[in-house]
């Protein structure tokens, strides 16, 4: 009769991880144990902090989870890799689902983690001790790009060949370690033949293992930092909070928001897909960089490859990290309202910047 | 120095050599993904006999990679890869246009508009014994 017995404590563990009426008794499951007992509620609303960093959690667990079945079927070699990626998107069954589903949630984190950045900055989320915080941010932010780059690069279809040639020759215009770097990431020779092994073990140890690690310590900073960003108590206006039952709800629901829009886009718009590049493509193939480095692409025609396409680019993110460390400080009571006057010159700054990247990649798109 | 105490000292000890195990750590990492398995790009061309290249003609060698012409000027051949971030230009009438940033190269490589700075590369051709030209790039 043991097993009678295994089967009925099977059934009510899972049922006590089912949401009933007096939850309250209960001692919450390993899910809920992750949410402090209760949160200031200012520190949970949408209007606040928008959602972004959890979604953008929510995003790359996605992101991993379709990946690992990517590799179940992908082939890093330049003969057979673009054929691999169409056998699966047209031959796996719901390969294509999967593959589109890793691609929109790539493409989400992207736009996520910049409207992340935007809001802790124009928050004053940023200020006293969650600098160190803002830094790992901004790290994530730039191996998600670089992760989104390499992606790209792996669908090895005649679309990538410029835009691997151009960017990995950018490399080499760094003045003394720049042939260095060239071969570190792309393993000499010429990358439209050589990269793909480089650029695969990059994309799926190189560049993952530090966003995992980076992600975890972020949000853990975020905990140890006292939670989301607000001023603290003595300078609080609202004290109220909410039970961590009402903080799982509402993750839940931002999850199912999430997943419905994703399982829309994949359904109805495929990822990008062309023919296997075979050699360099043919001179008909339209030279577009991918979608996030259109406005790089407008510069790199004004000259220079270097000021243009790395110094620039790059300076971007160094005037993002210094931000909190140049600026005068918010005022405390600032903290967590949105675009407070004690730190208009962060978001001045913030916004010309995200003003002239959009304006470059409009530019970019207009016919020659 | 003489105020340097036995537990200074073994600090001191302990801190370099761990900064130089990971200095050491680092160059071999570095040296490790340095090596580059490709066999060296070819770089010799035998294009065959140069009766086959007569005045007028132009012809594209090594999938575009190379063009030589044949007119007026002589006969030169010119390497087609844009010399701003590496592109392969397009062979038009009158010279080569880049698809990645817009640069325009006349027919002898010179630079009609930016951003690239540099002409284009000109290998150079020669005549064998047995009549075939030969490219050196
Ligand atoms: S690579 Fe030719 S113009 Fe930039």
């Amino acid at each position: 009769m043991y097993g009678g017995r295994f089967a009925r404590s099977l059934v009510s563990d899972f049922s006590a991880m089912l949401p009933t009426k007096n939850k309250k008794q209960m001692r919450p499951s390993f899910f809920h144990h992750l949410h402090p007992p209760t949160t200031p509620a200012a520190q949970a609303r949408w209007r606040y902090t928008l959602g972004a960093g959890g979604t953008a959690f929510f995003l790359m667990l996605i992101i991993g989870v379709t990946g690992i079945l990517e590799m179940f079927y992908y082939i890093p070699n330049s003969q057979e890799a673009a054929l691999s990626v169409q056998m699966i998107t047209y031959h796996v069954p719901f390969g294509g689902l999967i593959r589109n589903l890793h691609y929109w949630a790539a493409q989400l984190l992207l736009i996520v983690t910049a409207v992340h950045l935007v809001r802790v900055v124009f928050t004053a989320a940023y200020s006293r001790l969650r600098r160190f915080n803002y830094l790992l941010g901004l790290a994530l932010f730039i191996l998600i790009i670089l992760l989104d780059f390499t992606g790209y690069i792996l669908r090895w279809d005649e679309g990538v060949c410029w835009p691997l040639i151009t960017g990995t020759n950018l490399l080499k215009t760094i003045p003394l370690m720049g042939n260095y770097l060239y071969s570190i990431a792309v393993g000499g020779g010429e990358a439209c033949s050589s990269a793909l092994i480089r650029f695969y073990t990059w994309h799926i140890f190189g560049l993952v293992l530090p966003v995992v690690v980076l992600s975890i310590w972020h949000a853990f900073r975020v905990r140890r930092d006292g939670g989301i960003a607000v001023p603290p108590p003595d300078l609080r206006t609202d004290h109220s909070r909410i039970s961590r039952d009402e903080l799982v709800r509402r993750e839940v629901l931002a999850i199912l928001m999430i997943g419905i829009l994703l399982i829309l886009l994949a359904s109805f718009i495929p990822a990008p897909i062309a023919p296997a590049m075979m050699g360099k493509p043919g001179l008909r193939v339209e030279a577009r960089a991918p979608w996030f480095f259109l406005w790089v692409q407008q510069m790199l025609k004004w000259g220079d490859p270097f000021i243009f396409g790395v110094a620039i680019p790059l300076g971007l993110f160094a005037v993002l990290a210094f931000i909190p460390y140049i600026f005068p400080q918010p005022a405390e009571s600032d903290i967590g309202r949105w675009l407070p006057a004690s730190n208009r010159p962060a978001q001045i700054v913030v916004s010309v910047l995200a003003l002239i990247i959009l304006a470059l990649t409009g530019l970019s798109l207009l016919p020659a | 120095m003489s105020d340097l105490s036995r537990n200074g000292f073994l600090k001191l000890v302990r801190g370099g050599f761990l900064w130089l195990s990971a200095a050491l750590g680092l160059g071999g990492l570095l040296r490790f993904l340095n090596y580059d398995p490709n066999p060296a790009p070819q770089s010799e061309f035998d294009l065959g006999p140069a009766t086959n290249f007569p005045l007028g003609t132009r012809t594209g060698i090594a999938d575009g990679q190379f063009v030589l012409i044949h007119d007026e000027l002589g006969l030169r051949a010119i390497n087609t890869t844009c010399t701003h971030l590496g592109c392969q230009t397009a062979p038009g009438p009158d010279g080569f246009t880049c698809p990645c940033h817009g640069s325009h190269f006349d027919l002898r490589g010179d630079v009609l508009q930016g951003p690239a700075a540099k002409a284009l590369n000109v290998p150079s051709v020669e005549l064998n014994d047995g009549g075939h030209l030969i490219l050196h790039d």
